[in-house]
């Protein structure tokens, strides 16, 4: 669906983005994942065709980006974490006026305002909405025209966690019907739990690139940590995969002293810093 | 050109909730009405009374410049204030990825405006007019004041990053219709400081039968336009 080569990209002399190179599959969902000012918006932009000024090759679903024609947007739906509407206008005028401009049918508004929970407020003007309902309505605008590919800049910003849950829902049952997903966020439980793969993008460049559970496995297994009482609390910390010649723990399990014992992975968080050696947070 | 069709219908559409600037897309009919009948009207009172042969009448046609520039100026400030708001609320970003596109938007957003105000001006400078102005000036003058109606919408979005700021340089970008004053007022060659107005060059070309004046008007808008659009092109 994506094929990016050798990209390079710069707003002044300076290249902001340089010698990128990664594909999307169809169908994949693939993550951004990078501090802000790292290019993930710039990406984005060269993506979906708002910047031509590239070197190197992108073609998105078969189309050199900085060759596109308006056809192009027929197959791209785009979320911005930003509100995209008319305040004055209404839900459901908003959605009508948007869809008009494609050439396809598209779905229909009410099953997609139903999907969000928005019908019953369908008829409100934009401007009495809150940000968490802007949100799942600029998430149905980008499905609007029946995409192949979906572009989801911080889907989940500024949701409620039941809110949050039914968005992260949405966009698993969007790859079950077979679209490509770009998510870009700075949230990596986001990101762990709906990307195939994720690409960490630091100073305009991609300094790993694999699946969430590659990537934490590749940075050393899970660990058990364990307290006992003996004149005070002590703790210890063992690879999990080295629990059964740890001496003191099968001591302490045959006396039956263990106080707590938990395993903890390290998060995509975590590994984000390993790699990158800065965090999102 | 179906998205541009729809496109100018939603500005309409989204004009009909903002008063200010559905009043003022009737402003040149009132104007109209008001340069045809009240102005000759004052003229009558204003001889009677300082006994005079004429005051007024010898700038009417200066009065119909303005008009002819009064249409397109309304209808592409309008238009600008529609963009603005597009800015603002992100929605021109928005359409620009969509089939309407970069093009399509500007198409929709000040070309559209601009065929219907020339449109509207051919039609009501006819009415309007105090002057006996004969086809060709009719068009000339409604192509000049279409050119600077988008000169202003362009100076508009280029130069305000919302509707609080447009409305300011909306009143400053307007003095430029007043080049056309200058002909007939200075007849020194100090007029000349004024020469980078397309108006300027207008009211030379009526007021002093120039013809070759109105091409001048016709280049340099095209400069200004021109140059407009590039910086516009770079902000959004």
């Amino acid at each position: 669906m994506i094929q990016v080569s050798n990209l390079s990209f710069s707003y002044t002399k300076k290249p902001f983005i340089s010698d990128m190179t990664f594909s999307v599959s169809k169908g994949e969902i693939f993550g951004f994942l990078g501090p802000s000012g790292a290019g993930k918006s710039t990406l984005q932009k060269i993506l979906i065709g708002m910047l031509t000024t590239y070197q190197g090759s992108v073609k998105v679903n078969g189309i050199e980006c900085k060759e596109r024609t308006k056809s192009f947007y027929e197959e791209i739906g785009v979320d911005f974490e930003f509100s995209t509407m008319y305040e004055k206008l209404t839900a459901r005028e908003n959605l009508e006026f948007f869809r008009s401009l494609y050439q396809k049918k598209g779905r229909p508004i009410n099953t997609l305002l139903e999907m969000v929970g928005l019908e019953q407020d369908a008829d409100k003007r934009v401007s009495e909405y809150s940000k968490g309902m802007k949100s799942r309505l600029n998430f149905i605008k980008a499905l609007l025209h029946d995409p192949v590919l979906l572009c989801l800049d911080e889907p989940t910003s500024g949701l409620d966690p039941t809110n949050s849950r039914m968005m992260k829902n949405l966009i698993l049952a969007e790859r079950a019907k077979g679209k490509t997903i770009l998510l870009t966020t700075h949230n990596m439980q986001d990101a762990a739990e709906l990307c195939d793969r994720v690409a960490f993008i630091v100073g305009g460049k991609i300094c790993a690139l694999d699946s969430p559970h590659n990537l934490i496995m590749s940075r050393g297994a899970a660990t058990v940590t364990y307290t006992w009482l003996d004149n005070g609390e002590h703790s210890i910390s063992c690879p999990l995969n080295q629990i059964s010649s740890d001496e003191q723990l099968r001591k302490l399990i045959a006396e039956n002293r263990l106080q707590s014992i938990h395993s903890s992975e390290p998060t995509l968080n975590d590994i984000f810093m390993d790699i990158t050696g800065r965090t999102l947070l | 050109m179906k998205a541009i069709r729809l496109s100018f219908f939603q500005m309409l559409q989204y004009m009909r909730r903002d008063m200010m600037l559905f009043v003022a897309c009737f402003a040149p009919i009132l104007a109209g009405l008001m340069f045809r009948y009240a102005i000759p009207f004052l003229e009558i009172v204003l001889t009677d009374l300082f006994n005079l042969p004429a005051i007024i009448s010898p700038y009417y046609a200066l009065i119909d410049i303005f008009f002819a520039m009064l249409s397109p100026v309304m209808f592409c400030f309008v238009s600008a204030m529609v963009s603005l708001e597009e800015v603002d609320e992100n929605t021109a970003a928005y359409l620009f990825i969509t089939p309407l596109g970069k093009t399509g938007y500007l198409a929709a957003r000040f070309g559209v405006p601009a065929v219907i105000a020339f449109i509207i001006t051919t039609i009501l400078l006819p009415v309007f007019k105090l002057t006996s102005l004969s086809f060709v000036e009719i068009i000339s003058l409604t192509i000049g004041g279409t050119l600077q109606g988008i000169i202003i919408s362009l100076l508009i979005v280029t130069l305000s990053s919302n509707k609080l700021e447009g409305m300011a340089v909306t009143k400053l970008s307007t003095l430029m219709i007043f080049g056309a004053v200058i002909p007939f007022f200075i007849k020194h060659n100090i007029q000349y400081v004024l020469f980078l107005l397309p108006a300027f060059w207008i009211g030379k070309a009526i007021s002093e039968n120039t013809p070759f004046c109105v091409l001048l008007a016709f280049a340099l808008s095209a400069i200004w336009i021109f140059f407009l659009l590039k910086q516009y092109l770079q902000k959004i």
